[in-house]
């Protein structure tokens, strides 16, 4: 059953077109000129019951935009979204009951209230009897070990106890739909993996989870399912393992070496399309290769025809790489779009 | 809508008590209300000792007038300060939070302060309520105190109205500081005094473009049966209600524009 059906997003800011300075500024009330710039350029998703999807993308990518489509927070310029059967920014009050969100870098707590003074706010927004209540809360205190953390106030809890904080007051109706917009950012270790074991936990008892974070080891942990966008677009979407064998199947072998080579170019020769570079002053090796066209057993035997081998490592491709690729901007649009007549930032009057 | 209203009382209440941290703030604010108002008052008391009557209205009258500026408003002040807070909300992006709470989005934002200073201006309000009714001389039949308490229950309505309309502002200046709405605020000042003493343009913005005029000087004409317009002030519910849905329009209109702020 589809949770999420987004069809042809599209999200357009306008801001103005000021020039610096006082004389840019008066300017601008005479004659005003504004840029567009499209933060979302037409998303398509279906995300289904019990799906968890990992939404990355570089800075600025329309990561953050897309989230705040999908939680009714912001009004699409064109394109449908439908969240639980709903529309959620023409119904927000509807579409609220069915979600739990969480941006990390913006607390829902109310700032100056005891945390359990705002989670009874919310129980009484959500309309959760006391059992209900009682019952989620027990649970939720009990997985996110923030007993002690009830009585204080928000805004004297640490960036770790705030987040477990927020995320308690994002679930505390049970949603069957939780967002979570970077919600790691900050936090150490041992916090991050109670909360990365919590998120499992959830997701296996069926809720559908959108993440969006910076994290890579989150999205091993967590997700199944990698949507990567850029320049507003989905440049990829699919299984986590089936991104890795696309785009990152190359594997990487280390030799360490009794003495320094003569000569690379004789491995080179044996292994046709694999890339041989030197490593540690000349006393390394590394050979990329594609494992469909020469297994490690076949790498490692042309090393050794040419030179003597201590020690080796093979590198195996990880999400991360995928990821850094796509940060680095060489995953582009299919050859059919390139981004560069994509109609941002042309100025309108 | 008793729901809505439950929940209203319940933000309000949390305000409350997340006010009472900052005890300090309390006093200074009450103490700058009453002052403020007072200052006033020393201002009118000026006036009318040089001239005793202004328009046919008399200085106790004018006080009339006075005490329901400072009740309404200290109704506003203290039951939805939070329109005031709608610039920061909007502009540094509080409002997301806001918006995936199964609440109205505009209720939530309007009971996000309390302004204790209100008690200060209701204090203040109700002491020269009492001593202008005193004054005044108005024969009291229970017609009259029934009027009375319909149209002042619905003045603060249109300055809390008001309040929205001006201060959904934010959703277009796209600043959290902004002098735009502080500006209509100071504008509606005008109706302290009976609007019968100004021009035509601004006697109109008041009475119907921004109708100001409805928290103070309409409902004070009926309660008074002062003026040739006396009857307009029986429309102060009239004027509450569509200062509410225009502050709504405003607010939706502004919520479709909305841009957040941030990643």
């Amino acid at each position: 059953m589809a949770r999420i059906e987004a069809d042809d997003l599209r999200k357009v800011f306008r801001s103005p077109d000021k020039r610096p300075g006082l004389a840019g500024s008066l300017r601008h009330l005479v004659e005003r000129r504004y840029s567009e710039k499209v933060a979302v350029d037409g998303i398509s998703l279906r995300v289904d019951e019990g799906e968890a999807v990992a939404y990355v993308g570089p800075n600025g990518a329309g990561k953050s935009t897309t989230i705040k489509l999908l939680t009714g927070i912001l009004v699409p310029t064109s394109g449908e979204v439908r969240v639980n059967g709903i529309v959620p920014h023409r119904n927000r009050v509807e579409n609220a009951r069915g979600i739990g969100v969480v941006f990390g870098q913006r607390t829902s707590l109310w700032w100056d209230l005891a945390v359990r003074d705002s989670l009874e706010l919310l129980r009484d927004m959500h309309g959760l009897s006391t059992a209900e209540y009682w019952a989620n809360l027990d649970r939720l205190v009990e997985m996110l070990g923030i007993g002690d953390l009830l009585s204080s106030t928000a805004r004297r809890l640490s960036l770790g106890q705030r987040m477990r904080a927020d995320l308690a007051a994002a679930l505390l109706h049970d949603p069957p739909i939780v967002y979570l917009d970077e919600p790691t950012i900050g936090l150490d270790i041992e916090v991050k993996d109670r909360l990365r074991a919590f998120l499992r936990q959830i997701v296996a008892e069926g809720t559908t989870l959108v993440l969006t974070t910076h994290d890579l080891g989150e999205i091993e942990d967590v997700c199944s399912r990698l949507v990567i966008i850029d320049h507003g677009r989905i440049v990829h979407d699919g299984g986590l393992r089936q991104v890795i064998e696309t785009y990152a199947r190359e594997r990487v072998m280390h030799v360490d070496l009794a003495a320094r080579p003569v000569s690379l170019a004789g491995i080179a020769t044996r292994l046709a399309g694999a890339t041989v570079i030197e490593e540690r002053d000349g006393l390394g090796v590394a050979v990329t290769f594609d494992p469909l066209a020469h297994t490690a057993g076949d790498v490692l035997t042309a090393i050794q025809a040419e030179l003597q081998v201590v020690d080796l490592r093979i590198k195996e491709p990880a999400i991360e790489d995928v990821v850094r690729r796509v940060y680095a901007g060489q995953l582009i649009p299919g050859p059919d779009d390139s981004p560069d007549d994509s109609p941002d930032d042309s100025p309108v009057r | 809508m008793r729901r809505n209203l439950w929940l209203y009382r319940r933000c309000l209440g949390a305000q409350l008590r997340a006010t009472l941290e900052y005890e300090g703030d309390f006093w200074i604010m009450s103490v700058a209300a009453l002052l403020t108002q007072g200052m006033g008052i020393v201002f009118l008391w000026a006036i009318f000792r040089a001239i005793p009557q202004i328009n046919g209205w008399r200085f106790w009258d004018v006080v009339l007038i006075y005490s329901l500026v400072a009740l309404t408003e200290g109704i506003a002040v203290l039951l939805a300060q939070g329109a005031w807070s709608m610039a920061v909300t909007v502009n540094l992006g509080g409002l997301d939070t806001i918006l995936v709470r199964p609440y109205s989005p505009l209720l939530q934002v309007l009971s996000s302060q309390i302004g204790m200073n209100g008690l200060g201006n209701l204090a203040l309000g109700g002491s020269l309520f009492v001593a202008a009714l005193l004054h005044v001389g108005v024969a009291w039949s229970p017609g009259r105190i029934a009027t009375a308490a319909f149209v002042l229950a619905f003045a603060p309505l249109v300055k809390i109205g008001l309040n929205v309309l001006t201060n959904c502002s934010a959703f277009w200046l796209k600043t959290p500081w902004s002098m735009f709405p502080f500006a209509f605020h100071t504008l509606g000042e005008l109706a302290r005094y009976p609007i019968s003493i100004y021009g035509v343009v601004v006697r109109v913005i008041l009475s119907v473009v921004l109708p100001y005029a409805f928290m103070s000087y309409f409902p004070a004409t009926a309660v008074l049966s002062l003026g040739s317009s006396s009857w307009l002030g029986v429309l102060t519910p009239v004027a509450a209600v569509w200062c509410l849905l225009l502050g709504r329009w405003a607010f939706r209109r502004g919520l479709l524009r909305y841009e957040s702020a941030g990643s």
